[in-house]
């Protein structure tokens, strides 16, 4: 990532009225959108199984252009770039631009440096959810492989991924409401204490899982490997639909920042506001994570690299954060793809905390925007 | 190893195609031009899965190393194209590509392996979204896991039908069941003693065979009672093995770790109440590996068990 290159220092909130300026929105936007394409190409023609680039360029062409290319390849080939490689590129696409918006969104309402989509309990419940969905065949034949258990294209795992990660913020957030008020602090203890009973079901489930431990461990780190067209079809509708539902909420977001009691003097009704903030970026969170298990950093540091470079409106964050976060973790399920498989939760953490180390002692103003 | 239940009509369904598999006059091998086509081939796999195989398999990838032996002990090594990097019997295997490396199933060079036919590993070693993503790429992907001595000459049969060699499967059953015979008819009238195979201890935590386990199966078959852990986690704890109280104990994570001794474990706390602590019967199982295997070798593994447990029924090697 290049980012940093158009980083200018930033003291705290704009005006509101202001947006950032057209120039440095079409820059940070212009070039967002030709790294994740270049990337997207790159991540395409790269995996453990060499084709060549002429073939790979053909295969796209006729398969997805339509364009009378003769075949030239292997029947197995067109397998590995349509039906492996580009639903997998895409997913890592749709799941980091998912994480980092939802990443956005919960730093700017819950003005918390350190949050990121699973803060309030999305994490843990889709971890229960999943893990629940795995250890379940152990215990109910009538669910092991192949017994017909996908429903909607989609297997039983990422469907009780998506209800625990969904149905877990709706339980935190009733639980922290009182007084029709949800206290951002309220919300946020709850959310760790809630997380911690559901991360205990996890290990306990963990403890009694026997073979299937290697497949829940691979979902808690985070992991491409399943991607598959069928499962890009359950997911994307649900996160484009929380992105631009989040995304044409931009303004409130911003004036949130000042704090409730602003927002308030300000005529938003702050209230409401954070329930549809939070449903929305918890839709978005479980959809992705449904699909991905829970991969961590992307949805913590495209946001906080993002605000350094373009200060805090979301208008120019929020499609930012889309573009850079899809970019990111393409690259990084690249390299775990190349790492001969690895998780790329690993990679994300194993790269991604670094650099934001790096960024933190670059920049003393990594908390702009949100303090 | 943890036990599956399973649903009875698939063992019903197995054994009606065991028993057709049985039937010489339906044996491609033995008048292939004259009955009807062996195939297309419609078969029901391990996990209850229908699976069509449209030709005779030239190119299979296997993706458990108890898969590549069936293969090979029927005479096919040469059709693999795909193997796993825990391969490593017959030696000629270590040649073929690696589509597994560290437990993790290359999709990619699976695919790119174009095999006609892929042996996958069932409850979980080969993860079932592996399988199901296989399956839906439309490769026939045959899930085998047996959970008995029984079920691994079902599945061989099963690998016999698939791949158009059952007279060759025919004569692998044959000549394990005549072993597994004489190693019954060794230990017959032999009171059983208890037995404690341990597989591992991690932390802690001792690991053994599960309740119902192929493992436990196979102590039985070898004349032990076997002292299980929990059917799902395997692992049982320090007093509910003292109350067991093991006549013997066999250590199959020995073979893989010269630390581990009858000595050092005497010198476990609370381990020397155990009789076959007291009575020095601690064995180290260095056929470990074939006795975790489940291929056609799992009868020298049977065998090497049943001589730890009654020494005195077998001549010395």
């Amino acid at each position: 990532m290049r980012a940093e290159s158009v980083v200018t220092p930033t003291t705290g909130i704009r005006p509101l009225v202001l947006g950032p300026s057209l120039t440095r929105a079409g820059v940070v936007l212009g070039f967002g959108t030709v790294l994740a394409l270049v990337v997207m190409g790159v991540a395409v023609t790269a995996g453990s199984v060499g084709i060549d680039l002429g073939d790979t360029a053909g295969i796209l062409g006729r398969r997805l252009l339509g364009l009378p290319i003769p075949v030239t390849w292997p029947a197995s080939s067109e397998t590995i770039i349509v039906d492996l490689r580009l639903p997998r590129v895409l997913t890592a696409m749709l799941v980091g631009g998912g994480l980092a918006i939802a990443g956005t969104v919960f730093q700017g309402l819950l003005r918390n440096p350190l949050a990121d989509p699973y803060i309030i309990g999305t994490a843990a419940g889709a971890s229960l959810g999943a893990t629940l969905g795995i250890v379940a065949p152990l215990l109910v034949p009538a669910l092991a492989v192949g017994a017909g258990t996908a429903w909607l294209g989609i297997g039983v795992v990422q469907l009780l991924a998506f209800a625990g990660g969904l149905g877990t913020v709706l339980l935190v957030y009733a639980i922290a409401r009182g007084g029709g008020r949800v206290p951002v602090v309220t919300l946020l203890l709850t959310g760790y204490a809630v997380s911690a009973v559901l991360a205990a079901g996890v290990a306990l489930l963990m403890f009694f899982s026997g073979r299937v431990l290697g497949a829940i461990f691979g979902w808690l780190m985070g992991s491409l490997a399943g991607a598959s067209w069928s499962q890009l079809a359950f997911a994307a509708p649900l996160v484009g639909i929380g992105f631009v539902l989040l995304l044409v909420r931009w303004r409130r977001l911003n004036v949130l920042l000042l704090g409730d009691a602003q927002a308030a003097h300000l005529g938003v009704d702050v209230e409401r506001e954070k329930l549809i903030l939070t449903a929305l970026a918890s839709l978005t969170t479980s959809a992705a994570v449904a699909i991905s298990g829970t991969i961590g950093f992307v949805g913590l540091v495209v946001p906080h690299v993002l605000r350094l470079a373009t200060g805090p409106d979301h208008r120019l964050l929020l499609p930012a954060s889309a573009l850079y976060g899809a970019a990111l973790l393409t690259l990084a399920d690249l390299g775990a793809r190349l790492a001969g498989g690895i998780p790329v939760g690993i990679v994300t953490a194993l790269l991604g905390a670094p650099f934001f180390l790096w960024l933190l002692r670059r920049s003393r103003s990594v908390r702009a925007g949100l303090s | 190893m943890t036990p599956r239940p399973r649903p009875l009509p698939l063992l019903a369904m197995l054994a009606a195609l065991v028993l057709s598999a049985c039937a010489p006059s339906a044996s491609p091998d033995q008048s292939p031009a004259s009955l009807a086509p062996a195939f297309p081939l419609t078969l029901t796999d391990t996990a209850g899965r229908t699976v069509t195989i449209p030709a005779e398999p030239r190119r299979i990838v296997s993706l458990a190393p108890s898969n590549t032996e069936i293969v090979c002990a029927l005479d096919a090594c040469d059709r693999l194209v795909g193997v796993t990097d825990f391969d490593d019997y017959p030696s000629q295997v270590t040649d073929i590509p690696r589509v597994v490396i560290a437990a993790q199933v290359d999709l990619e060079k699976v695919v790119a392996a174009e095999p006609d036919l892929v042996l996958a590993a069932g409850n979980e070693l080969t993860p079932s979204s592996v399988i199901d993503g296989l399956a839906e790429l439309g490769l026939p992907v045959l899930v085998l896991y047996p959970s008995t001595l029984e079920e691994v000459y079902e599945e061989i049969h099963l690998v016999g039908a698939a791949i158009g060699a059952r007279a060759a499967a025919e004569t692998v059953v044959a000549a394990m069941l005549e072993r597994a015979d004489a190693v019954a008819r060794a230990v017959a009238g032999a009171p059983a003693p208890r037995v404690f195979y341990e597989v591992g201890v991690f932390a802690g935590t001792i690991y053994t065979a599960g309740e119902d386990s192929f493992l436990a199966s196979l102590v039985a078959a070898a004349g032990g009672e076997p002292i299980t852990g929990d059917p799902l986690s395997t692992s049982i704890s320090l007093e509910q093995l003292i109350a067991a109280d093991p006549e013997l104990i066999l250590l199959g994570d020995a073979a893989y770790d010269p630390s581990i001794t009858p000595a050092s474990v005497a010198l476990r706390p609370g381990w020397h109440v155990m009789s076959a602590v007291h009575d020095g019967s601690i064995r180290i199982m260095l056929d470990d590996l074939v006795i975790t295997r489940p291929g056609p070798r799992i009868i020298d593994g049977l065998e090497a068990l049943a001589r730890a447990i009654h020494p005195d029924r077998f001549d010395p090697i």
